[in-house]
């Protein structure tokens, strides 16, 4: 039973790492909330079942295509959606959250609720370890989880690119004053951020069907995720994906599933509470000393 | 003005989202003369949903084809009108649902309701609504037994109301039936109940719980699942530490279809009977990708398979085929259509002899009804619930079949049954 909850919590954490990842990245490199984070998982997911299933693309090239669509839609949201309220944070939230329901109930509107949108598993079969039985894509998630957040990492520290962003994110006039120019790093955030959403999707959503509801979900657990582990750092979406994701398996296994999801919601509330700017965010630290 | 635009689109994308939140997704058509009105509120964004409104169009299209109702020496035509309650949604109250079965009600004056509310929580409180009105409700969807119980406690106010459709104690039945046949064929006495924490689900998991430890079985383990949720390694871990040989699943979320998936990779060795909605269609095989193998699933009410004792059930999926396609016809869903069916043709069965469009007088025509339908044999209870069972010459019926190699071979009741339940290879 621990081998279980070990490497089954493995799994819960890097499946929720990955989901929040792109939202992660957005808020961390422009400041803006992209509420559409949900919508932009989901129209991976759909597009990538489009891709294969009516155009006869073969797997991984549907999944490729659906992210780089997804990436650039991003920074369209970026450049039509965002640039005119850029700064007035109500605006941002409310706009990326319209554009998010609207595109979860256009899929809904044009009738895909079967139960018939599933994407395929990318390798067949599984593997027992420690005695516990695990299939390859769950393995695969872990893998392409934690090169992800290494990836990044390394991205937005040791890349001109990524210290450019990051520059942005701290201080946007500072930033201007050196030349970066900050419309250009808003789009670029938002095509990573909806790149990455779509990344989580087709490695995630094989594992079971595509369904518009899980839009809402996707939303919030990369709320619950960000807000835990500080909004604007990679090392705090990590910490915070691993707490809750572990939380969740023992709850689950010792009081009860119905349990498990209230530890994310839980844990919003009680961060919120102690330590506004979660674990290991810094935007508000000082507000919070004085 | 350039950078008014973005700020517009915005609010049109915000102001759809209000409009459509507000139960407004189907313009409702408007009555005329000569024609028999049947309202279908229902969560049209589900796949129950969908199947039992085309199922009812269907069922109006072939009446009217064949000349329409003759009331009173004057030929009626049958029309619909339909609104998305939207009920199954996360986030959408009870209030809202009610809200647009009024307003179906008040603007299109529907001589009967067919289908009616998804979920049981709006089931019941829409029957105070549509009391006021006074028309014939005949729900198939929505399965609380409490629907039953508030009629016979309250005729005079809730005699317009009968179901169609499997309730939960029916259901409850059906499995007991179904997890005596494995306890007694495969000497199998541990069972484990993994179902969604919504009140059809949990009620029919105690109901089959109860029966399971009154007839000599243990029960390892129980978990309620939030709707949405999508891991369930913890509950399979208990399930094989504790040595379950059956887990009895109850779901009606598409999430739920990860769970015979995951047991399969686990490699969980128990055999899984019971109900999960996204495994019930015909493609369901494809979609998960043959991990399904072995699984007995229910469908509610007899329709979506054409069976040997059911004649009507072939020429329903026939002519189901012919006006939606095969590829609909195969994905027809395990609860609702059956029921969607045969309510129209039941209702107007009781119009004939009632010769009548006077609710009461319908309502007493229906409730001796006895008719022979896509479910199998349709009389109501006193408490007009359509009786089911497992003998389709007398009652109603609902199915079992076990996924073996691509196909759903039907293992429930014996009268329909090609064979009988197995176990499958691990």
């Amino acid at each position: 039973m621990v081998a279980n909850l070990l490497i089954y919590g493995l799994v819960n954490s890097v499946v929720l790492m990955l989901t929040a990842l792109g939202f992660s990245l957005t808020f961390g490199l422009s400041g803006v909330a992209n509420f559409a984070h949900g919508g932009l998982y989901l129209l991976a997911g759909f597009l990538a079942w489009i891709f294969i299933n009516s155009f006869g693309l073969p797997a991984a090239l549907g999944m490729i295509l659906a992210v780089i669509v997804v990436g650039i839609l991003g920074a369209l949201i970026y450049r039509f959606i965002l640039m005119p309220v850029r700064g007035i944070v109500l605006s941002e939230v409310i706009s990326t959250f319209a554009v998010g329901v609207a595109i979860l109930e256009f899929f809904r509107w044009k009738g895909f609720v079967t139960y018939d949108f599933s994407l395929p598993v990318l390798v067949q079969g599984s593997v027992k370890i420690s005695g516990v039985s695990i299939d390859y894509q769950r393995l695969l998630i872990i893998a392409i989880g934690l090169a992800l957040a290494l990836l990044l990492w390394f991205f937005t520290h040791h890349t001109r690119i990524g210290l450019a962003l990051r520059g942005m994110s701290q201080d946007e006039y500072t930033a201007l004053s050196v030349g970066i120019e900050s419309d250009w790093a808003g789009m670029l955030s938002l095509a990573l951020g909806a790149g990455l959403a779509g990344v989580a999707a087709v490695v995630i959503l094989p594992l079971g069907i595509i369904s518009i509801n899980m839009g809402y979900d996707v939303l919030l657990i990369a709320l619950a995720v960000t807000v835990l582990g500080g909004l604007e750092s990679t090392t705090g979406l990590v910490v915070g994906s691993f707490f809750v994701g572990y939380a969740m398996v023992i709850t689950s296994t010792y009081l009860g599933p119905q349990w498990g999801e209230v530890v994310y919601l839980g844990a919003i509330v009680l961060v919120l509470a102690v330590k506004p700017s979660g674990l290991f965010g810094k935007s508000k630290e000082l507000e919070e000393r004085v | 003005m350039k950078k008014r635009i973005p700020v517009l689109v915005a609010l049109f994308l915000s102001l759809s989202l209000l409009v459509s939140l507000a139960g407004c997704g189907q313009p409702a058509q408007s009555t005329a003369q000569n024609k028999i009105v049947l309202g279908v509120p229902t969560a049209l964004g589900t796949v129950e949903g969908k199947d039992s409104l085309n199922s009812v169009n269907m069922a109006v299209d072939e009446i009217n084809a064949a000349g329409g109702v003759e009331v009173g020496g004057k030929k009626y035509q049958l029309s619909v009108v339909s609104i998305d309650t939207r009920e199954a949604e996360a986030g959408i109250p009870v209030n809202d649902a009610l809200t647009a079965v009024d307003k179906l009600i008040s603007q299109n004056k529907p001589n009967a309701i067919v289908v009616g509310a998804f979920r049981s929580e709006v089931l019941l409180a829409s029957m105070d609504l549509v009391a006021k009105y006074k028309i014939p409700y005949i729900t198939s969807i929505g399965m609380a037994p409490d629907y039953e119980k508030k009629i016979g406690e309250n005729y005079d106010k809730y005699k317009y109301f009968f179901r169609m459709g499997l309730n939960s104690t029916y259901l409850v039945d059906y499995l007991n039936k179904t997890t005596g046949y494995i306890g007694k064929n495969f000497n199998f006495n541990k069972v484990y109940f993994m179902y969604q924490d919504v009140a059809w689900a949990k009620g029919t998991a105690a109901g089959v719980a109860a029966w399971a430890k009154s007839n000599g079985w243990t029960i390892v383990g129980q978990d309620s699942y939030p709707t949405g949720a999508s891991d369930f390694s913890s509950s399979l871990a208990k399930a094989k530490a504790g040595g379950a040989q059956l887990i009895v699943p109850i779901f009606d979320m598409p999430q739920a279809g990860v769970l015979v998936k995951q047991a399969k990779s686990m490699q969980v060795p128990a055999l899984l009977e019971g109900f999960i909605s996204p495994v019930s269609a015909g493609n369901a095989w494809t979609t998960f990708n043959g991990e399904i193998d072995g699984f007995v699933n229910f469908v509610y009410e007899a329709g979506p398979i054409p069976l040997k004792n059911i004649p009507k059930s072939a020429a329903y999926n026939d002519a189901y085929a012919k006006k939606y396609g095969e590829d609909a016809r195969v994905k027809l869903a395990g609860h609702g259509p059956g029921p969607a069916y045969d309510s129209v043709y039941v209702l107007v069965d009781a119009i004939k002899r009632a010769n009548s469009l006077d609710s009461g007088n319908i309502v007493s025509a229906l409730e001796k009804t006895d008719y022979d339908g896509v479910i199998g044999h349709i009389k109501f209870s006193k408490n007009h619930q359509v009786i089911y069972g497992e003998n389709a010459k007398e009652t109603a019926s609902g199915l079992a079949f076990q996924w073996r190699a691509g196909k759903r071979v039907v293992v429930f009741p014996a009268d329909a049954a090609e064979s009988q339940i197995q176990l499958p290879q691990q």
